[in-house]
């Protein structure tokens, strides 16, 4: 693992021919999209590349791009023409001939490669077919381990392109996932790819949380026959404790500069929100009064900080200071809301929600207002955690049977399930981008 | 001659009037002493009879005494026997379990101590009481409803109502520690109202005999 970040490290890409003007194809955050169809034909070898190359990389861009969410991928048989990547646009595309695959948009490519090299070379061009004019054209190079990373990143483009913000396809996923009698913090790829465990001890490890720079992940274990904090990086490696307080010590969540954890703490008998230095130290209580508090989420500048408090007789989400002070309650609705789970833009709260005796993702605007509904009728749904540009919400599902991470658009569209495990994965952490 | 005929005379009418009065005297005297010597008899008996009583109370005692600490020691037995070793793999150390230590149930979203259960926990506290030596620790678990970290704040509940009761019926706080699992460990598998009403309990292991 080490080795491919070292030598991703020198991946390159370069600009062939950057867009003349950037066009937004379509607004994201519009409430309702139809989706863009894109022509994608078959991924060309350039000789003396092997075919399953070509195919392997159509696989993990196609599959990119409608993960995504905004695109409707039209598979087309016909291998692109030789690309011409000196004036950029290439002349022998006929783009009238491509219209009639039925898109709006096209993108061909091509890899060169001879088994033994170092050096493997990805090309793509994107075109506009309704215009009849490209868009852009890229170039990659890299290690041939860092194959997968550098599709990605070539999504990541096409999505940027098209839509004006970044995408999410150099990010992993952190989960717990049933191993046995225990838990193991176990990690993906954002498309389900390149599943790894990261603990291997057999205890419960429980509600992993990325560092805002994506280097280490905290988590709750039973190690030592209480619910301590503990820290390791993302490869499973550095794994120490970092607070064994009397009582609880979990679901932490990491303060945007990285500097603090905000985490549910039981010295005194009963969850209080606490905060303690990002090396375990200083706790700091900031809940008062009786309730059961659990579940803190930090808005993206660091000010204040949304929870679960039952004080009122039943689990609401509240919100704040993040010096504990000026509580007010976000939630109305409903009889039980709980693990709330702050957007990255800082507009809008996931969260937890039983409705009709099942238990649904929900999402609030931090003012309280524009409550929406994301699932319904289907099993039951937890856990909410945003990507990191905030356009999609990872969350547990048992629609399938047992609980697994499902993904889905902020809007509640295009849900679908992360890995294909059977069951038995909750407490989804999304990373940020990783380069 | 006549002065010493006088004088046996006179002693001989005094005999006489002795003799004479004596009969009488001696009725009266003689009543009161075969009395308290039937007293004395019937006071010897009674005192034995007490005594033997008394024997026999102290042997009936004895006994209850010796079958009390023989049923003590068969309890005590029990209690070594119920004893069953508990390991997990991935959380420290070897506890044990025992049917005499009960587990209590929870309803829905509540940690308060119902009344069936206030009287298993006054069982636990018992057994505690003979064995001052045990250390447990409380265990609070939740059903699978609801989010696995509302839930483990809620078993932290749990725990510490338990605790809470069996201090109040005289056990020391050093003797009882809480633990939450929350939702992770489900006595039952199942997904069903009879699955989750075995689910919300506290469980109690014992950490040192």
């Amino acid at each position: 693992m080490k080795k491919i970040s070292c030598l991703f490290f020198f991946l390159l890409f370069l600009t062939v021919i950057p867009s003349a003007e950037a066009r937004v194809y379509l607004d994201i955050n519009a409430p309702t999209f139809v989706q863009i169809p894109i022509v994608l034909p078959k991924w060309k070898g350039v000789n003396p590349t092997p075919p399953g190359l070509p195919v392997k990389i159509y696989e993990i861009l196609a599959n990119d791009l409608t993960l995504s969410g905004f695109f409707k991928v039209i598979g087309f048989n016909r291998l692109p023409d030789p690309l011409k990547d000196k004036v950029g646009i290439p002349t022998d595309v006929s783009l009238v001939e491509w219209e009639s695959a039925g898109g709006e948009i096209l993108l061909i490519g091509e890899t060169a490669w001879k088994p033994g090299d170092q050096i493997l070379r990805l090309k793509y061009h994107l075109f506009d077919l309704v215009e009849r004019k490209h868009i852009v054209g890229k170039q990659y190079e890299g290690p041939p381990q860092a194959l997968r990373k550098m599709v990605h990143r070539m999504a990541d483009e096409v999505v940027l392109q098209l839509t004006g913000e970044k995408g999410v396809h150099n990010t992993k996923i952190a989960f717990a996932s049933a191993r046995g009698e225990g838990k193991e913090i176990t990690l993906c790829d954002f498309d389900g790819a390149e599943m790894k465990q990261l603990t291997q001890n057999q205890s419960l490890n429980l509600f992993p949380a990325w560092s805002p720079d994506g280097k280490k992940i905290a988590f709750t274990s039973y190690l030592r026959r209480n619910p301590d904090l503990y820290l390791m990086d993302p490869d499973g490696q550095h794994f120490r404790r970092l607070t064994s307080f009397p009582g609880l010590n979990a679901a932490p969540a990491w303060s945007p500069d990285g500097k603090k954890m905000a985490l549910m703490m039981g010295m005194e008998g009963k969850s209080d929100i606490y905060i303690i230095d990002a090396n375990g130290n200083n706790p700091k209580k900031l809940t008062t009064g009786h309730g059961n508090e659990a579940s803190p989420t930090w808005s993206p500048d660091g000010k204040q900080i949304a929870f679960v408090s039952d004080r009122s007789g039943s689990p609401q989400i509240y919100i704040m200071r993040a010096d504990g002070s000026n509580v007010r309650r976000l939630t109305y609705e409903g009889g039980y809301n709980t693990k709330p789970s702050w957007s990255p833009k800082g507009e809008r709260i996931a969260y937890c929600g039983r409705a009709e005796g099942r238990y649904d993702i929900f999402t609030i605007g931090a003012d309280g207002t524009g409550l929406q509904r994301l699932t319904s009728n289907s099993g039951s749904n937890e856990s909410p955690c945003w990507s990191p540009e905030g356009r999609y919400i990872a969350f547990s599902s048992t629609r399938a049977g047992g609980s697994k991470i499902f993904v889905m658009n902020a809007s509640g569209f295009n849900q679908r399930p992360l890995t294909s495990a059977k069951g038995g994965e909750s407490s989804p952490a999304w990373s940020r981008q990783l380069e | 001659m006549g002065k010493k005929s006088l004088v046996v005379l006179v002693l001989i009418l005094c005999v006489g009037l002795l003799l004479m009065g004596c009969p009488k005297k001696t009725v009266v005297k003689e009543e009161p002493g075969m009395k308290r010597a039937e007293e004395a008899v019937a006071e010897r008996e009674k005192a034995a009879r007490l005594e033997a009583e008394k024997e026999a109370r102290a042997k009936e005692l004895a006994k209850i005494r010796e079958e009390e600490a023989r049923q003590a020691k068969e309890k005590e037995k029990e209690f070594e026997k119920s004893l069953v070793a508990k390991r997990e793999p991935g959380i420290a150390g070897e506890v044990f379990e025992s049917r005499l230590l009960k587990d209590i149930r929870f309803d829905f979203d509540r940690y308060d101590i119902r009344p069936e259960d206030a009287d298993i926990l006054k069982e636990n506290a018992a057994l505690l009481m003979q064995y001052p030596e045990v250390k447990i620790q409380a265990e609070g678990h939740c059903d699978e409803r609801g989010t696995a970290e509302y839930n483990l704040a809620l078993g932290e509940r749990r725990a510490n109502a338990a605790k809470k009761y069996l201090i109040s019926l005289g056990i020391t706080a050093d003797r009882i520690s809480t633990i939450s699992y929350g939702e992770e460990k489900p006595l039952d598998a199942g997904h069903d109202e009879e699955a989750w009403a075995k689910n919300r309990r506290g469980h109690f292991v014992i950490l040192s005999k």
